[in-house]
């Protein structure tokens, strides 16, 4: 049986360790927990007491200025697309990379499409949370489709402009 | 013009590549319509109330003649024999069957070409002045930057999703052809005084159902920081940009609620943390793009071309194509030559594939192989000798394309509307058609002079209503088509917005009355004033006198 939701990296389906909570339901102890940006502002001190790892659960309209001083203790931003059309996350994910430094894990859930996780890859995000009908297949398809880009993406990529240059260096 | 390398034609083959996995996809059912549409309609791939219509990049309105001869076998290939340049200096087919477009698009990215980013919520294809690189009023030629921002916005991984399209268009002179103040974001190319070269930037121009003229954010932004201020502007609205309503999604509405003060310090403040993240090109590369919008070698004409001052002479209708459709070009001896797409009784910006290879020989003959787009659905040759002009001119009358009517009352624009367009409440082109054959004297509409008719079909706008000096504006009115009439627009550096006049005319009615306003200005006009600068001298009484009569 395919299950609700999986979680997949670039390469395919991963295994997922973090535990979705209610905002009413206790935070097991030891566990890691993916909890709402609403409960962790109320609650992160007992949280990150508690749980083993805290993750959470923000949308594209998120004041990232709020959650900056929790930054270096989230092991998980999970970002949550409204529609397929929600362009939110593409900034929301590289100005945690770039500007806020944020290393730990990335993660895009929603109504996003397989064509899109290229990308969410070059803004940052390392894993996809998705629903039954999403093709791991064309995901990989997607990753692959271009092999060259005009912006430098938050991987580090050398841009066509760079590229030009350092082929006419050579 | 600029010519692909190995990078660009990788990009352009991927894209390709991309697009029919996903046709693939579709047809068989894994991708559903609403996952689908919007992937089509970044490749330029509408649904229209008969059939696909496919909108075909011309960036910045620059084409050369092996890719107008491409359009012109693709119109013969997948579509009725004909193409429709349209107001952003684009090409569409309307006859296209989706299981053929990958093979379309393969066949347009032979010739450097795509639909890429031609609708969508995401960075269109810029436009650019289409007299670029050969007036004399320019501090530089609008298409380099304009095809460093076609690289730039290409698949940009953060702005592909925006809360709605989002159109750039740059001018390099002050006497703006390309009507920056329309646009999301304006760039006029000026000179400081320190003597460098930058960038006025507006943002916030629009039209659809709220038209709002863009707010200048930036009196002076350094040429080489361009890349770093167009993602600040970018990243304020794709975060902040309203998602919630189509109509309030555009960034003109956001400027407008955040307030232009507020949302410049927005900007500024990001760009602040940006701008030296290595965003900005690398100084060698804008040179390495402009090197293709080098000049071609201009021969030296220096004595007055006696053979073309003698033709006007003798030939009234060739002096009259001249003195409309003839336009100074900074060479001596060299003219620019707007081929008007509005034959009497056409349909304006129509051509067909014949017509198309005809154009392309004679760009290739007389104009350095070169053929531009216009925002006003006509094409322009720029390079074309004086002594030559009259055999351009011969060549375009055998074709249907000499009508000496560029910026008159007969070269009017006009959207597809009801006749093609799933969204128009109106048929637009009937209309146009009607008003050229009521002013096809061409005696009369010299006399007329300069008057800009736009028309569109709904209130997004498409025609260009709101900019024209008589706009015409198609809406519903109980299962009827009814047009209003503005009076007052304008798109170049004297932006406005053109006011209603009063209640609308039916079908029937409308191009009566549009001769009555051209009475009225007749009447009242001063020796030598033109159309709107009689409207702005007078308002708008005497017109609605003429036409609902004093009330």
């Amino acid at each position: 049986m395919v299950p609700a939701s999986r979680v997949l990296d670039r390469n395919g389906p991963i295994a997922d360790g973090w535990q979705r909570l209610a905002d009413d339901a206790p935070a097991p102890a030891g566990a890691s927990v993916l909890v709402s940006f609403a409960r962790l502002k109320n609650e992160h001190n007992a949280l990150f007491a508690t749980a083993g790892a805290v993750g959470v659960d923000i949308g594209g309209d998120v004041e990232l200025e709020e959650l900056e001083p929790l930054l270096p203790r989230l092991g998980l931003i999970v970002v949550r697309f409204a529609t397929m059309r929600d362009g939110r996350p593409f900034s929301v994910g590289r100005l945690l990379r770039e500007r806020y430094g944020f290393t730990r894990d990335l993660r895009a859930v929603g109504d996003f499409i397989p064509d899109q996780v290229l990308f969410l890859l070059r803004c940052g995000f390392n894993s996809f949370e998705v629903g039954p009908n999403f093709s791991a297949e064309a995901l990989k398809h997607s990753v692959a489709a271009y092999t060259v880009w005009y912006q430098r993406g938050v991987e580090r990529n050398a841009t066509v402009a760079e590229m030009r240059l350092a082929k006419e260096k050579a | 013009m600029y010519i692909y390398d190995d990078f660009d034609q990788t990009v352009a083959k991927q894209r390709v590549a991309e697009f029919r996995d996903q046709v693939d996809r579709r047809l068989k059912g894994e991708l559903t319509e609403e996952q689908f549409r919007p992937l089509r309609l970044m490749n330029g791939l509408y649904l229209q109330l008969h059939a696909y219509m496919l909108r075909v990049a011309v960036p910045y309105g620059t084409m050369s003649v092996a890719q107008v001869r491409k359009l012109a076998d693709i119109a013969r290939k997948y579509d009725r024999g004909y193409g429709h340049f349209t107001t952003r200096q684009n090409l569409q087919y309307n006859w296209i069957k989706l299981e053929q477009m990958p093979d379309l698009l393969a066949d347009l990215a032979s010739v450097q070409m795509h639909g890429n980013q031609t609708s969508g919520n995401c960075v269109r294809n810029v436009t650019a002045d289409h007299f670029a690189g050969v007036i004399a009023d320019e501090v530089e030629d609008p298409r380099i930057v304009s095809e460093v921002i076609r690289q730039w916005s290409t698949f940009h991984p953060e702005f592909s999703w925006l809360p709605r399209k989002f159109k750039i268009a740059v001018t390099g002179a002050a006497k703006d052809r390309a009507a920056v103040q329309w646009h999301d974001i304006g760039l006029q190319i000026v000179r400081n005084e320190a003597g460098e070269v930058g960038y006025i930037v507006f943002v916030g121009g629009g039209m659809g159902r709220i038209p709002v003229l863009a707010t200048k954010v930036r009196a002076f932004l350094p040429k080489q920081e361009l890349l770093s201020y167009l993602e600040a502007i970018l990243r304020v609205y794709n975060r902040y940009g309203r998602r919630d309503n189509i109509h309030k999604a555009r960034i003109k509405i956001l400027v407008r609620d955040l307030g232009p003060e507020e949302f410049t310090r927005q900007v500024e403040a990001e760009w602040e943390q940006t701008r030296h993240t290595g965003i900005n090109l690398p100084p060698e590369e804008e040179t390495r793009i402009a090197r293709y919008f080098t000049p071609p070698a201009y021969e030296a004409i220096t004595e007055p071309v006696t053979a073309f001052e003698d033709a006007k002479k003798k030939n009234r209708g060739f002096a009259q194509w001249v003195s409309t459709n003839v336009h100074p070009h900074k060479a001596p001896g060299y003219a620019i030559v707007t081929i008007s797409l509005k034959p009497i009784g056409g349909i304006p910006g129509d051509i067909s594939a014949d017509q198309m290879d005809a154009v392309a020989d004679l760009a290739e003959r007389y104009s350095a192989a070169e053929v531009r787009a216009t925002h006003i659905q006509n094409l322009v040759l720029p390079n074309v000798k004086q002594a030559d002009l009259l055999a351009v001119w011969q060549r375009l009358g055998e074709i249907g394309f000499a009508d000496a009517n560029a910026g008159l009352i007969t070269d009017v624009i006009a959207c597809p509307g009801l006749d093609y367009c799933s969204l128009a409440n109106a048929r637009s082109i009937p209309i146009a058609q009607r008003i050229s054959e009521r002013f096809a004297d061409l005696d009369r509409q010299h006399d007329v002079g300069e008057l800009q008719i736009k028309i569109s079909g709904c209130i997004n706008a498409c025609g260009h209503h709101h900019a024209g000096h008589i706009g015409i504006l198609g809406v519903d009115k109980a299962g009827q088509e009814f047009y209003q009439i503005t009076l007052g627009g304008a798109g170049d550096e004297t932006a406005a917005t053109g006011q209603l006049l009063g209640p609308g005319f039916s079908s029937d009615q409308i191009v009566d009355a549009i001769e009555k306003v051209v009475g009225a200005y007749l009447d009242i006009r001063q020796p030598n004033e033109p159309f709107i600068a009689t409207y702005r001298r007078v308002g708008p009484a005497p017109f609605k006198e003429k036409l609902y009569g004093t009330r």
